[in-house]
C-alpha cells in the first residue's frame, strides 16, 4: 500500500497523458537548478537552525551565557530557530518528494526520521514539564537537572539527524546489495525495485516475493 | 560568462602533486573506513554549524538586532571559543575531505570560490567583526585595514560566483541569505515594505518565467532570471544601506553595520560554494 502510494507519488501525480511525460517528482528532481537550490537552501537553513538551538543548548547547560538570563537567550534566539526550522522542513519534504522511493528504502533516511522524531518530542517535554518552572531557576549560572538533561538530549539528537541527513546519500546499505537481513527488514528491500540480497547470497526480487 | 578560474589555471605546474594527493596516507586514511569520508564530512557540516550560528549571533548583534539584552562585547565574550572551534573544524575536516577528493577540487571553480570565502571568513571575523564586537561597535584603524583587505577578497569571489557557469545560480543563496538578515535588522513600516518589495519581485519572476515566457524557453529565461537576479540585489542593498544609517540602541555607526553584513555574508559565500562543487 505505501509502495504503491510512494510510485504514484514519484512517477504518476502530475503525469501528463503523453508516454513521455513526466510527474511532478521527476520534473523537480530534472530540473536544471532548483533541485539544487533546494538541496542548498535545506544545508544553510540548517546551518542557521541548529546554529542558533546549539547556543541555546549551550545555555541551558551552564557553558556559555552564565550571567545572562535563559530567557533573555530564548526569546532572542528562538524565533530565528523556529524561522529556520520551519525552511528546513519545506525544503526537506521537498527534497523527499523528488525521490520518495529511494528515501523510503534508505535505513539512513528512517533512522533520521525517527530521530528528528525525538527531538520533537523533546522539544515538547521542554516546553511542557521543564519549562513550566524556569522563573524560578531563569537567572541560574546552572540550570537545574532536567533543564540540562533536555538540553543534552536536544544536542544528540539534532547531531543525530543530521549525521543520518548526510549519510542518506551514500549507498552502503542499497537495496540489491548483500547485506544483513536486519537492514533489509528496516529497509522494507522486499518491496523495493531492486528486491533484497542477505549475506549467504541468497536473493529475492520484488516479482518473487509477490509471487509468494 | 565563463568556465570560471580554478587552481588549475593559477597553479598548471602543481598538476601532478594534485595527481598524487589521492594516493597520500591521510586520502587512504579518509576514504579507508566504510563511512570514513561521510563522517568527515559529517564533521565539516557541525563545524560549520557551530560557525554559522556564533557569527550570525554576533554579527546580528553589531547590526542591532538579536540578543540586544547584551552588549556586543558580552555576546564576543561567551561565543569566541565556540567560533574558533568552529573555524578549526572547518579547517581540519576541509583539509581531509579535499586531500581524498584533490583533482576534482583542483578544477573546480566553485572551490576556488569557496577558497577565497574561507581566507575573507577568517579575516573579516578575527581580523574586524571579533575587534570590532570587542570594542562594543568601535571600528579601530586596524580592523578598517582588513575590512578593506577581507572584504575586496569576498567581493572578488562573489564576483567569481556570478560570472562562472553552471555555479552562478548559487548566488541565489547569497541573495536569499542578505534578504533574510534584514528581516529582523528592520523595524516597523520599512521592514512590511522591504518584505512587500521581496514578494512582489518574487511574484513577478514566477509569472514573467512560468506564464509569460515558456519555462522551457532557456534562450529568454536566462536573460530575465539574471535582470531579476539584479533587481533583488538592488532592493537588498538598497534597504540594507538604509538600515546602516537608522536605528536606535545598536552600538556603532554605518561601517559597524556594513562589517556585520559581511561577516555573515562571508561564510554564506563559503558554505554555498562548497555545496555547489558537487553540482559542478
Amino acid at each position: 500500500m505505501i509502495g504503491a502510494f510512494l510510485n504514484w507519488l514519484q512517477h504518476g501525480w502530475g503525469k501528463g497523458p503523453t508516454p513521455d511525460g513526466q510527474s511532478f517528482s521527476e520534473l523537480l528532481l530534472g530540473s536544471l537548478n532548483f533541485w539544487s537550490l533546494l538541496e542548498g537552501t535545506h544545508l544553510l537553513m540548517l546551518m542557521l537552525f541548529a546554529g542558533t538551538i546549539m547556543v541555546v543548548d549551550l545555555r541551558l547547560l551552564g557553558v556559555t551565557f552564565r550571567k545572562t538570563r535563559v530567557s533573555v537567550i530564548s526569546d532572542a534566539i528562538l524565533p530565528l530557530t523556529v524561522f529556520s526550522f520551519a525552511l528546513v522542513v519545506v525544503s526537506g519534504i521537498a527534497l523527499v518528494f523528488s525521490r520518495p522511493i529511494t528515501y523510503y528504502h534508505t535505513v539512513w533516511f528512517l533512522a533520521k526520521m525517527v530521530f528528528l522524531a525525538l527531538a520533537l518530542l523533546n522539544i515538547m517535554v521542554f516546553h511542557g514539564r521543564v519549562q513550566a518552572t524556569q522563573g524560578s531557576w531563569d537567572a541560574d549560572e546552572t540550570p537545574p537537572r532536567a533543564a540540562r538533561m533536555s538540553a543534552a538530549a536536544s544536542l544528540i539528537l539534532w547531531t543525530l539527524v543530521i549525521i543520518c541527513g548526510r549519510f542518506t546519500p551514500y549507498d552502503v546499505y542499497q537495496c540489491g546489495k548483500k547485506q544483513p537481513d536486519f537492514i533489509n527488514w528496516i529497509q522494507q528491500c522486499k518491496t523495493s525495485e531492486k528486491g533484497e540480497e542477505n549475506m549467504a547470497g541468497q536473493r529475492f526480487d520484488a516479482q518473487m516475493w509477490r509471487q509468494q | 560568462m565563463s568556465g570560471g578560474l580554478t587552481f588549475q589555471h593559477f597553479f598548471p605546474q602543481a598538476s601532478s602533486w594534485v595527481e598524487g594527493l589521492a594516493t597520500t596516507p591521510v586520502a587512504v586514511f579518509v576514504n579507508g573506513p566504510k563511512f570514513g569520508y561521510a563522517s568527515w564530512e559529517v564533521g565539516h557540516i557541525l563545524s560549520l554549524i557551530l560557525l554559522g550560528g556564533t557569527a550570525i549571533l554576533m554579527n546580528l548583534r553589531l547590526l542591532g538586532a538579536g540578543v540586544t539584552e547584551e552588549e556586543p562585547r558580552e555576546i564576543y565574550r561567551n561565543l569566541r571559543l565556540w567560533q574558533t572551534i568552529g573555524v578549526v573544524g572547518i579547517i581540519v575536516t576541509g583539509l581531509l575531505i579535499g586531500s581524498a577528493n584533490a583533482v576534482k577540487l583542483y578544477n573546480s571553480s566553485a572551490f576556488t570560490v569557496k577558497m577565497m570565502a574561507l581566507l575573507a571568513g577568517i579575516i573579516l571575523t578575527y581580523g574586524v567583526s571579533r575587534p570590532v564586537a570587542a570594542a562594543n561597535g568601535a571600528v579601530g584603524l586596524f580592523p578598517k585595514i582588513w575590512f578593506a583587505i577581507g572584504g575586496a577578497i569576498f567581493l572578488a569571489g562573489l564576483w567569481i560566483l556570478c560570472t562562472t557557469d553552471l555555479i552562478n545560480v548559487g548566488v541565489y543563496h547569497v541573495i536569499t541569505a542578505a534578504a533574510l538578515i534584514l528581516i529582523p535588522v528592520t523595524r516597523g513600516r520599512l521592514r512590511w515594505g522591504y518584505i512587500a518589495g521581496m514578494v512582489a519581485l518574487i511574484v513577478a519572476q514566477f509569472v514573467h518565467t512560468h506564464v509569460i515566457i515558456k519555462p522551457d524557453d532557456y534562450g529568454h529565461l536566462n536573460p530575465v532570471n539574471k535582470t531579476y537576479t539584479a533587481l533583488y540585489a538592488v532592493w537588498i542593498v538598497g534597504t540594507a544601506l538604509i538600515t546602516r544609517f537608522r536605528g536606535k540602541g545598536e552600538e556603532g555607526g554605518p561601517l559597524t553595520k556594513l562589517v556585520a553584513y559581511f561577516a555573515i555574508l562571508v561564510w554564506v559565500l563559503g558554505a554555498t560554494a562548497g555545496r555547489w562543487i558537487a553540482y559542478q
